[in-house]
C-alpha cells in the first residue's frame, strides 16, 4: 500500500531500537501492548467492513432476509442522477474547498509567525473558531449570511456591494459552506504555524544575506520545507471533505436535505438520505464502498504526485 | 507482566463504565413515552397527558418536538416510545413495509375506538387496503390569506379576496410593486411561499399525482403539467432570480413578526388554519388586517370551488414497544373526542372526530371557521400516500424547484420522474 | 555574531549621519510592523466579527432580532407599568398630536392605547392608515440577559425536567470517559509502534493508518445495527463512549510521533537496569510525554464534545441529547429562536474555551507532525 512511503517520510528519523532477546517474546510483548487496538480493529472496523460488504451485495433495508441481489445496488448507481449530482458537489468542495483552504491557512500561518507584538493574542484569536462546535458554528453562519437580516450583506452593504443569496443560491450554497469551513480552520493553520517554527532559521538568514528577497525565500526555502506538512494537511482534509455531512446536515435550506436544487446534497448526505430516511440499508451500504475506493484512489494519486514536490530533511 | 495490569484496570474501567450508564439509563416502571414530532408548546402537551397519567396510575413522559431522523433508530432500537405520533402520514406506509409498526385494528376494537366518528379525508392516509396503519389526531388544511391594508393600497376591495385563479392572477399583478432598478418591493402572490402547496393546486386542476386508488402513478398527467406551469408564472412574469431574491430573503422568518406576510411585503400566499389561532399572527403580529377565504378555484371549473386538501398529525405504535396493551389503552384515549377537541382547540388545528367538531370552540372565531367549512366541504380531499411517499416528495420537490425557480420546462421533468418511480412503485406495492 | 575587540568600530564620520539612519531604520521597522498588525488585524475581523455577532445576537429581544438592517447593539421595548402590568410604549398619532402611549391590546389592525399618566382615559388607533404608520413602537438599547436562563431551560422534554443542563451534564459524561479510553487505549498501542520491535510492526501501522482512509459511512450502518439492535445498546450513551476504549489511528500517529522524539539513551539505561518495557512506558516515557498526552486529550474533548452523527445515531430521547443535538430544539419547524440558539451557542462554546486556554500551551508543544528533534 502506497500510505507506507507517506508513513516512511514523515518519519525519517528510524531509530527503532533493536531490543528482545526472542523473536517469540517481542511479538508477544507487542501484541500485547497494543491488543487495545486489535481488538477495536476486528470488533468496529473489520466485522462492519464484512457486513457492509455484505448488505451492499443484497436487497436490505432496517431488517428481513439478506437478499443477494447480483451487484444491483452498484449498477443502480450508474443510473441515479441524484448519486451523480451528490458527487459532483462533493469532487466540487474537495477540488475547490481543500486547496483554498491550505493556501489561506498557510497565509494566516506566515501572517502568526511574524515577529510582532501581541502574537500569541493574535494566534488565539485565529484559533478560536475552529474549536467552535460544528453545529454551533453551521447554526451561527447561517444567521450571518441571512440575506436580509444577516450581518455579511450588511457589511457588504456598507461598501456598496449587493450581497448575494448566499446559502439559499444554489451557485453560492458551496462557497458559503467553504466560506463557513474557513472559519474553522485554526487546526490547519496550528499545525502550519508548527511547522514554520522549524524551518531552519540559519538557511533564511543565510539566503537573506545573499540578497534574496522576501518572496524568494518563501519560494525557494519555506515552501518546500513545509511540503510534508502541506502533504499531511492535503490528504486528512481531502478525505474529511469526502466525507463532508455535520454541516450540510444542519443547514438544509427550506426545501429539506440538499436545497437548495440539490447544490448541497453531498455524497455522505445522499447515503445518509437512502439509509436512514428511504431505508435502502444496501444502497447505502454500496455507496459507501464506492466511496472508500474513491479516496483510496484519491490518496494513492496524491502520494503519487507528491513523490517529485515534497522535500524530506534528514 | 505489568501489562496484564494495565489490560486489568482496562477492562475494570470499561465495566464501570457500563455499569455507571446503565443504571443510568434504568427506566422507572410504569412510565409511557409519547413522542411528538412537532410542538411548540411542549408543556401543555405534557400537562394534557399528565391527567391521563393521573387517572391511570402512569407517568406520561411527552417529549416534542422530537426531530425526524431520531424515529428510525427508536423503531429500531430497544427503546422505542409507546406512541408515536407524526406531524404526516408520510412515512407510515414505508414504516409498514418494513414491519416497524404495529397494525391498529386489534388496538381499535380493544380500546373501543369509533372509526365512524373520524373524518374519512384524514382517515385515507392511514388505511391500505383494510389495514390501519396510523390514526389521525389533528388534521389540517390550507386557504388563501390575504392582506387587507395591501389590497386598499392597490385599490382593490379589501373585504373581496378573488374567487377564481384567474382574478387571482389579476390581483396579484396589481399588488405587486416592482422598484426603479427591477427590485422587487412588494409581490402580490408567491405559490410555494414557506413550502410546496402543489398537492392543493393539482387538485384545482383536476388531478394528482396518483391514480385515485393509489396504485398508479400519474406524475406526468396533464394537470401535474398545467398546475406547475400555473405556479411557473408567476415566477416568470418578474424574472424568476429577482422573485427568487425576494422570496428567499424571508429566510427561517416564518414564526416572527419579520414574515413577509405580516409585513405587508407579501399580499397574498396561502396557509394552514393554525395561523388563525392564539400562537401565530395574534401572538406575533397582532395588528395585521387580514382576511381567510377557500383557495380560488379555475373559472372554467365552478364545480372546484371550497376544494381543501386535508393533511395531519398522525398517532402510530412501534412494532417493538414493551406493552402493546398499555399503548392500545393510552392511543384509545388520545383519540378520544374530548381529548381530540381539547387539544385542537388550544393550538387551532382541526379535529379529525366528528364528535369533537361540534365543540363551540371551533366555530367562536370566523376565521378559523373558513377551515372548518372547508373541511365539510365534498371538495375536501385527501393525501394518498404509499411506501415511496417521502422518496417521491423529495424527487418532486426537486422537479418543482427547478419549474419554479429556475423556469424549467416541467413535461421532460415529469415524465423522467414518471420513468423512474412507476416500477419503483409497482415493486413496492407488490 | 561575534564581535571582534581588536577591530575599529564602524563609526560613520559623522554623529549626525549615524542618528539619521538609526532614525530611519526605526521607522522602517514601525512603518513594517504597523504594516503587519494592520494585516494581521485585517483578517483577524474575519475571525471574530461571526464571535461578536453571536454575542450581540444573543441579548437581543425577540422584537429586534429580524430587524433589518442589523443593529449592532441589542435593542428592546420601552415598557411602562400600568396597575401593575407591563405593556410596550408605542408613539401614537392621535388627533391631538403625537403622544407616547402603552398598548394594552392590539387586534387586526386596531390598537387599544391609554397614556400611562392617566390610564383611564384610552385611545382607538388604526396601526396603519393607507401609507402611513399611525403607530409604532419605541425601542432603546437594551441587553437582555434573561435570553441565557430561558434558553438553559428550554427543553424538549418538560415531563422529565431535560433542558440545557441536562444536555450539557450528558456532553461532559460522553466526553469524560472518552478521554478516559482514548488515554488508556492509545497509549500503550502508539508505544508498542514507537519502541517495541516486533515481527509484523511496520505492516500492522500501515494497516493503523490505512484506516484512517476508510469513511465513516462503510462502517456507520453495520455499527448501528449491532449497537442498537445486537447489543441492545439504542440510547444509551454505551455506543459513543465504549469504542474510544480501543485504540483509533489518528491518536495512536500522534502519540507515536511524539514518542519517537524521547532520546533512546534513556531507555536504553533503564533497560540496563532491569526495568521491564511496561516500566519504562509508564516511568520514563509517559512522564515525558505530557504535552502531547494534554493535547490529545484536547482534541478527544473536541471531538466528543462536537459529534453530531454519533449521538444522531444512537441516542433519541431527549434526556440523553448531548449539546450538539440539543442546540436544535431552538431550530422549531420553520422557525428559529436565534436569540436564545445564540446564548445557547455561547454556553456550549465556553466551555471549550476554557479548556482551550488551560491546556494552550502545552497543546501547541504537543503538535510534532514532523516528528523531529529539537
Amino acid at each position: 500500500m502506497r500510505l507506507s512511503s507517506l508513513y516512511s517520510r514523515i518519519n525519517h528519523n528510524h531509530s527503532a531500537p533493536v531490543w528482545g532477546r526472542s523473536r517469540y517474546r517481542s511479538l508477544r510483548l507487542g501484541l500485547l501492548f497494543i491488543a487495545p487496538w486489535l481488538a477495536g480493529f476486528l470488533l468496529f472496523t473489520l466485522y462492519p467492513m464484512g457486513m457492509s460488504l455484505v448488505y451492499s451485495l443484497t436487497e436490505y433495508h432496517t431488517r428481513g432476509p439478506l437478499e443477494w441481489n447480483q451487484f444491483q445496488n452498484f449498477i443502480n448507481m450508474f443510473s441515479d442522477d441524484l448519486f451523480w449530482t451528490a458527487l459532483k458537489n462533493t469532487l466540487y468542495m474537495v477540488v475547490f474547498g481543500v486547496p483554498i483552504t491550505l493556501i489561506t491557512s498557510f497565509a494566516c500561518a506566515i501572517l502568526l509567525n511574524l515577529k510582532v507584538k501581541g502574537q500569541s493574542i493574535y494566534r488565539v484569536i485565529y484559533f478560536l473558531p475552529s474549536i467552535v462546535p460544528a453545529v454551533a458554528s453551521t447554526l451561527l453562519w447561517l444567521w450571518i449570511l441571512n440575506p436580509q437580516a444577516g450581518v455579511m450583506n450588511t457589511l457588504l452593504g456598507y461598501i456598496g456591494i449587493k450581497g448575494p443569496n448566499w446559502l439559499n443560491n444554489p451557485a453560492w450554497s458551496k462557497p458559503s459552506l467553504i466560506l463557513l469551513g474557513m472559519w474553522g480552520m485554526g487546526g490547519t493553520i496550528v499545525i502550519y504555524l508548527s511547522g514554520l517554527q522549524d524551518v531552519s532559521k540559519n538557511l533564511l538568514e543565510a539566503a537573506e544575506l545573499d540578497g534574496a528577497s522576501w518572496f524568494q525565500r518563501l519560494r525557494h526555502i519555506t515552501i518546500p520545507m513545509v511540503s510534508p506538512i502541506t502533504l499531511f494537511n492535503l490528504i486528512t482534509g481531502m478525505i474529511g471533505m469526502f466525507q463532508y455531512f455535520t454541516q450540510a446536515y444542519i443547514f438544509r435550506g427550506t426545501g429539506g436535505l440538499g436545497s437548495p436544487l440539490s447544490s448541497t446534497l453531498f455524497y455522505s448526505v445522499y447515503l445518509y438520505q437512502q439509509g436512514f430516511q428511504y431505508l435502502d440499508f444496501g444502497y447505502a451500504s454500496a455507496m459507501a464502498w464506492v466511496l472508500f475506493f474513491i479516496i483510496l484512489g484519491c490518496t494513492v494519486l496524491i502520494l503519487k504526485i507528491s513523490n517529485r514536490y515534497t522535500y524530506y530533511a534528514g | 507482566m505489568k501489562a496484564r495490569k494495565f489490560l486489568l484496570v482496562v477492562s475494570l474501567v470499561l465495566l464501570m463504565a457500563i455499569t455507571f450508564t446503565a443504571c443510568g439509563a434504568k427506566p422507572e416502571e410504569d412510565v409511557l413515552n409519547v413522542w411528538i414530532t412537532w410542538g411548540d408548546n411542549p408543556a401543555q402537551l405534557q400537562a394534557l397527558f399528565d391527567r391521563y397519567g393521573e387517572a391511570n396510575g402512569v407517568k406520561v413522559v411527552v417529549s416534542a418536538p422530537v426531530e425526524e431522523d431520531q424515529i428510525l433508530p427508536a423503531l429500531t432500537g430497544s427503546a422505542p416510545p409507546d406512541v408515536l405520533i407524526l406531524s404526516g402520514g408520510d412515512l407510515v406506509k414505508s414504516y409498514a413495509q418494513e414491519g416497524l409498526v404495529v397494525e391498529l385494528s386489534e388496538a381499535i376494537d380493544t380500546g373501543g375506538i369509533d372509526l365512524a366518528d373520524i373524518y374519512d379525508a384524514p382517515l385515507a392516509q392511514c388505511k391500505q387496503g383494510d389495514d390501519i396503519w396510523c390514526l389521525p389526531w389533528g388534521a389540517d388544511i390550507y386557504a388563501l390569506f390575504w392582506n387587507k391594508d395591501a389590497f386598499e393600497a392597490a385599490g382593490l376591495d379589501p373585504e373581496s379576496p378573488p374567487t377564481t385563479m384567474e382574478e387571482l392572477e389579476a390581483y396579484a399583478e396589481q399588488l405587486t410593486v416592482v422598484g426603479d432598478d427591477g427590485t422587487i418591493e412588494q409581490i402580490g402572490f408567491i405559490p410555494d411561499q414557506a413550502w410546496s402547496h402543489s398537492d392543493l393546486y393539482v387538485r384545482l386542476f383536476g388531478g394528482f399525482w396518483y391514480s385515485d386508488d393509489g396504485t398508479q402513478l400519474a406524475v406526468n398527467s396533464q394537470p401535474m403539467i398545467d398546475m406547475l406551469l400555473w405556479q411557473q408564472q408567476f415566477y416568470d412574469k418578474y424574472g424568476y432570480d429577482e422573485v427568487l431574491a425576494f422570496s428567499t430573503g424571508f429566510g427561517d422568518q416564518y414564526m416572527s413578526p419579520d414574515y413577509p406576510f405580516y409585513t405587508g411585503k407579501l399580499a397574498m400566499y396561502v396557509d394552514g388554519e393554525w395561523q388563525t389561532g392564539p400562537n401565530f399572527i395574534s401572538a406575533l403580529k397582532p395588528e395585521l388586517n387580514y382576511g381567510v377565504a377557500p383557495f380560488p378555484y379555475p373559472a372554467d371549473h365552478p364545480e372546484r370551488a371550497n376544494t381543501g386538501v386535508v393533511q395531519g398529525t398522525v398517532a402510530v405504535i412501534p412494532a417493538n414497544v414493551k406493552d402493546p396493551e398499555a399503548s392500545a389503552k393510552l392511543l384509545a384515549w388520545i383519540m378520544s373526542p374530548e381529548v381530540v377537541a381539547e387539544e385542537m382547540c388550544v393550538n387551532a388545528n382541526l379535529p379529525t372526530s366528528k364528535k369533537a367538531a361540534q365543540d363551540p370552540c371551533f366555530m367562536e372565531n370566523p376565521k378559523f371557521k373558513v377551515f372548518v367549512d372547508l373541511m365539510g366541504s365534498p371538495n375536501a380531499s385527501y393525501i394518498i400516500t404509499t411506501p415511496l411517499s417521502l422518496e417521491l416528495n423529495d424527487a418532486y420537490g426537486l422537479v418543482e424547484e427547478q419549474v419554479l425557480h429556475t423556469g424549467a420546462d416541467p413535461v421532460p421533468l415529469l415524465n423522467q420522474l414518471q420513468e423512474e418511480f412507476a416500477p419503483k412503485l409497482a415493486e413496492a406495492l407488490k | 555574531m561575534q564581535t571582534n575587540p581588536t577591530h575599529p568600530p564602524l563609526y560613520t564620520d559623522d554623529e549626525a549621519e549615524r542618528q539619521r539612519r538609526l532614525r530611519s531604520k526605526r521607522i522602517r521597522g514601525w512603518l513594517k510592523a504597523s504594516a503587519s498588525h494592520a494585516v494581521i488585524n485585517f483578517v483577524g475581523l474575519f475571525f471574530v466579527i461571526p464571535f461578536v455577532w453571536m454575542v450581540v445576537t444573543a441579548f437581543k429581544s425577540n422584537q429586534d432580532v429580524f430587524h433589518t438592517p442589523p443593529r449592532w447593539l441589542p435593542y428592546d421595548y420601552v415598557y411602562a407599568a400600568i396597575d401593575g402590568q407591563r405593556y410596550p410604549l408605542y408613539r401614537v398619532q392621535t388627533a391631538d398630536g403625537e403622544k407616547e402611549l402603552a398598548a394594552l391590546k392590539i387586534d387586526s389592525g386596531v390598537g387599544i392605547f391609554a397614556d400611562p399618566a392617566n390610564p383611564s382615559e384610552l385611545y382607538e388607533v388604526k396601526i396603519q392608515e393607507g401609507g402611513l404608520v399611525m403607530a409604532e413602537a419605541i425601542m432603546h438599547v437594551s441587553f437582555r440577559w434573561q435570553n441565557f436562563p430561558d434558553a438553559m431551560q428550554r427543553g424538549s422534554r418538560p415531563g422529565v425536567g431535560a433542558n440545557f443542563w441536562v444536555y450539557f451534564k450528558n456532553s461532559l459524561i460522553i466526553a469524560g470517559f472518552t478521554i478516559i479510553g482514548t488515554l488508556l487505549a492509545n497509549t500503550p498501542v502508539a508505544y508498542a509502534f514507537a519502541r517495541i520491535k516486533f515481527p509484523g510492526r511496520d505492516v500492522l501501522f500501515i494497516l493503523v493508518l490505512a484506516t484512517m482512509m476508510l469513511p465513516y459511512q462503510v462502517t456507520m450502518i453495520p455499527m448501528y445495527k449491532l449497537f442498537n439492535e445486537i447489543l441492545g445498546w439504542g440510547n444509551t450513551f454505551l455506543p459513543l463512549i465504549i469504542p474510544s476504549f480501543f485504540a483509533n489511528a489518528y491518536d495512536v500517529f500522534l502519540l507515536r510521533q511524539f514518542f519517537r522524539t524521547i532520546p533512546e539513551e534513556m531507555c536504553d539505561a533503564a533497560r540496563v537496569d532491569g526495568a521491564s518495557e511496561w516500566q519504562i512506558f509508564t516511568r520514563i516515557v509517559l512522564p515525558l510525554s505530557v504535552p502531547v498526552l494534554a493535547t490529545v486529550t484536547v482534541f478527544t474533548f473536541l471531538w466528543a464534545w462536537n459529534d453530531f452523527t454519533g449521538p444522531l445515531l444512537f441516542l433519541n430521547s431527549p434526556d440523553k441529547f448531548t449539546m450538539a443535538l440539543g442546540l436544535r430544539d431552538f431550530q422549531g419547524q420553520r422557525t428559529m429562536v436565534w436569540n436564545q440558539l445564540m446564548a445557547a451557542s455561547i454556553m456550549f462554546t465556553v466551555p471549550i474555551i476554557i479548556a482551550f486556554f488551560f491546556a494552550q500551551k502545552t497543546f501547541i508543544q504537543g503538535i510534532k507532525l514532523t516528528g523531529s528533534k529539537e
